[in-house]
Parts: structure tokens; C-alpha cells; sequence
């Protein structure tokens, strides 16, 4: 395009003087982007348009500053920063006095924030650790049941497993015939071969601290105790010491830790091998 | 203080930068209104008002549509043209002109603007009858360039470029002021 004839035909100074339709804004913009002559130009016309109007013109009256500056007054952000206390040493005082008060106000207020905030998180903390702590320990006992359990277990089916395996007999020890404990039941799980015997508590009452239930193999030799059975444990197999030969197998009540022969007078359950 | 600085001052309402923006640009944009309307009074009025809708509008004036200044000059112009068409001033009856505004200059009392006027006068001396008579219309009488064309049969294209060669005399001169 021919940019010269364009900048002769007198649009740039229709631009300046705000008489051109918004298309033809438009188009002078577009083309003072594209072209540098043009924009030059526009720059050079507005410069000597405002130089024009600021050499020629009278200085409007200062009142009329004074009621423009009154009118604005309202719009001006307060907040204008303060001027470098250099000037004098006693506006120097007053300007840097307050702030320091405000600064001094602000940090206490800070700290006694921070300190709440402390003594708050301090007592989360607390609360916290002893939560933690008090889960620890109940991890650790949970740990120990299990461990128990498993140990339990692990016994349990190790008798099974002799139980199923062995060659055992049971033989069913009953309290009818006696006058401590008619409903007592016991049985006795008695592998001759191997010589092992289990008890299983089906119904025997419990006994005071003093107290033993213990368990008699009688065979030709007489009653041997083969140890001491525990009323509490029902249901499961509790291990007996090994007996080769016995006939009947008996219960009797005696005295803490068993004795070496048996109390007759007490005994609770008893049962032959058939 | 650059262009970029001074409009994000005035859009912050930062009265430093409005009181720089004042003085240098006050003259220029009174004048505009001053050479259209004769009164004083009533140029001062208008002058006041655009001087405030400029520091209002500021948020929606856009860098990329033209400078500043020539912003500026167009709410003043504008202003000062609706004044001129407004019942009040139409009913006195008064008109404008160059030569009321060089006489107007020269007889205020300060000898800065005496010298000043004289410096206008001599480079209105510059302008050729065409051109003379288009300044006097659109800068003076607050006129724009198709009444102009309109009110006294000049063809639109012959208006331009008088406004163009018109405004090259002065541009060339100025530093004759």
C-alpha cells in the first residue's frame, strides 16, 4: 500500500482529533502497527498537537486547581506512603515514634498469638503421644493374644494330630457314684503303646486356692498320680504324665501341688478302661 | 515520569501522580476547551469537570487506542463542543474565533501570555486563507471536519488534507513560539 499517499490524505489528524468512526480507528491502529512510518507520524502529530495547545493556551486560574484537587479529594487512596524521615529530626521522632509503638504492639500481639498457638499444639502433641502410647500397648497386647493363641493352637494341633495319628482310648470318668460332684464328667485319652495321656474337662466344678484336682493311673502297682488337672480348661486336652498300665483312672481332691497318694475319702470321678 | 508510570498512578488514585498529571497537562487541555469557549468562566467550569471524568475513566482507557494525551484532548474537545451546542451558551449568542482568542490572550494581564499570544498570532500569520480558515473552524469554533465539508460545500477529501497541511504549518513553527 502506499503509505505516503495514506499519511497525506489527513486521517492521522482525524485520528487525533477524535473524529474518525470506530472502523476507521480501527484500521489507523492496525496500520501504525504494521507500518513504522505511520506510527512515526502519529507520534510527531500528537507531539506537535500537544505542544500547540500547551504553548497557546492561557494557564487556567489556580482556583480552579484547588477545586479540582477538592472534588478528587475523596478518590485519592489514603494510604500515601509516608515521607523519608530525613527532613527534620523532630518529624523524625513523631513519624518514626508511632510506627514503633504500632510495630511494638504488633509483635506482642505475634508473640501471644504464637505462644496460644503453642500451648495449644503442645497439648494435641500431648494428647497425641499418649493416644499413640496407649495404641502401642494395646498393639502389644494384641500381639501377645495372638502369639498365646498361636502357641495354643500349634499345641492343639500337635495333640490332634497324635490324637488322629496314636492309638488312643477313651475312657469316660463320671461323678454318679460319688457324693462330691454327681454331674462331673472327665475323659481320659490314654495311648497304651506310646504311653501318653490327655484329659478333657467336660463338667468339673472349680476348687478354692488350696486345692488341686490330680489325676490317678491304678493299675496293678497300686495308684500313681499322674498329674494335676485344670477344671477351668474345658473342652481342650491337657497332657498327663505317661503311664503304661492302669486299669481305672481316677480324680481325687488334694491338697495344693498333688500329694503322693490319694485322699479316697475325695474322690470326684471315676472310670475303667473298658 | 513515563507514560505506563503515570496511567498506573492515576488508576491507583495516587494524588502525586494526579498533581504531576496537572501540571503537565492542564494548560494544554484548558487550552483546548479555552479557544472554543470565549468565557472564562464557563471554559473553566467545563474544564473542571472533563479534568475529573478523565481521572474517572482512566480505568477504561486503553494504551493500545491511541496515546494519552491525545485521549485526554478528545474528552476536552468533546466537552467543550457539547457545551458550545448546549441551550445555555447557543441563547447568549456568542461565537468564537481565532482572532478572539488572540485577542482574548493578549488582553490578559500577564506578560507571559502577552508574549505568548503574540507568538500564536505570528504563527497563525503562517497559515495560507484555506488553512486559517479550516484551524479557525475546527480548533476554534468546534467544528468538525464533515460540518465543515457540509456547511460550506468543501468536499469531505479536500477538508483533509486541508486539516493535514494546516497542521504541518503549525508543526513546523512551533518552535518559533
Amino acid at each position: 500500500m502506499d503509505i505516503q499517499s495514506y499519511i497525506a490524505s489527513g486521517k492521522l489528524e482525524l485520528f487525533l482529533l477524535g473524529e474518525l468512526t470506530e472502523r476507521e480507528r480501527e484500521e489507523v491502529l492496525a496500520l501504525a502497527k504494521t507500518y513504522p512510518e505511520i506510527q512515526k507520524e502519529l507520534d510527531e502529530l500528537e507531539e506537535a498537537m500537544f505542544s500547540f495547545d500547551n504553548l497557546t493556551g492561557p494557564t487556567p486560574s489556580p482556583k480552579v486547581k484547588d477545586k479540582i484537587f477538592a472534588s478528587l479529594e475523596a478518590d485519592f487512596r489514603k494510604d500515601e506512603p509516608k515521607k523519608a524521615p530525613s527532613v527534620a529530626p523532630v518529624e523524625t521522632k513523631v513519624v518514626k515514634l508511632s510506627p514503633w509503638k504500632n510495630f511494638a504492639v504488633a509483635a506482642s500481639l505475634v508473640a501471644l498469638l504464637a505462644s496460644a498457638a503453642a500451648i495449644y499444639f503442645a497439648g494435641k502433641y500431648y494428647d497425641t503421644d499418649q493416644k499413640f502410647t496407649a495404641l502401642l500397648q494395646d498393639q502389644q497386647v494384641m500381639a501377645d493374644n495372638l502369639n498365646q493363641v498361636k502357641l495354643q493352637y500349634e499345641e492343639t494341633d500337635n495333640r490332634l494330630d497324635r490324637l488322629v495319628a496314636g492309638d488312643f482310648k477313651r475312657v469316660e470318668m463320671k461323678g454318679e457314684g460319688f457324693d462330691i460332684q454327681k454331674d462331673a464328667k472327665v475323659d481320659v485319652f490314654w495311648d497304651q503303646s506310646a504311653q501318653e495321656v490327655f484329659v478333657a474337662v467336660n463338667n468339673l466344678n472349680s476348687l478354692s486356692a488350696e486345692f488341686d484336682y490330680q489325676l490317678w493311673a491304678i493299675g496293678k502297682d497300686g495308684p500313681v498320680g499322674i498329674g494335676l488337672v485344670n477344671p477351668g480348661e474345658k473342652f481342650t486336652l491337657q497332657q498327663m504324665e505317661a503311664v503304661a498300665e492302669a486299669g481305672v483312672f481316677a480324680i481325687t481332691i488334694e491338697p495344693k501341688g498333688g500329694s503322693q497318694s490319694p485322699t479316697l475319702e475325695k474322690l470326684v470321678v471315676l472310670g475303667e478302661v473298658a | 515520569m513515563q507514560e505506563e508510570q503515570l496511567i498506573e498512578g492515576l488508576r491507583a488514585r495516587d494524588r502525586k501522580t494526579t498533581e504531576y498529571l496537572y501540571e503537565k497537562y492542564s494548560r494544554a487541555l484548558y487550552a483546548v476547551i479555552a479557544r472554543i469557549l470565549s468565557d472564562q468562566d464557563i471554559a473553566e467550569e467545563v474544564f473542571h469537570d472533563a479534568f475529573i471524568k478523565i481521572t474517572k475513566k482512566i480505568d477504561s482507557y486503553e494504551e493500545s487506542k491511541g496515546r494519552l494525551y491525545t485521549w485526554m484532548a478528545n474528552i476536552c474537545r468533546n466537552s467543550a463542543i457539547d457545551k458550545l451546542r448546549s441551550k445555555e451558551i447557543s441563547q447568549s449568542g456568542k461565537t468564537n474565533g481565532i482572532d478572539d482568542f488572540v485577542y482574548g490572550l493578549e488582553s490578559q494581564s500577564g506578560t507571559m501570555e502577552q508574549v505568548e499570544g503574540i507568538g500564536v498570532r505570528e504563527l497563525i500569520t503562517q497559515l495560507n486563507e484555506d488553512q486559517r480558515f479550516i484551524i479557525d473552524h475546527i480548533y476554534f469554533k468546534g467544528y468538525t471536519h464533515s460540518e465543515v465539508s457540509e456547511e460550506y460545500d468543501i468536499p469531505l477529501g479536500t477538508v483533509k488534507s486541508r486539516v493535514r497541511a494546516a497542521l504541518q504549518v503549525l508543526k513546523k513553527n512551533l518552535d518559533r513560539i
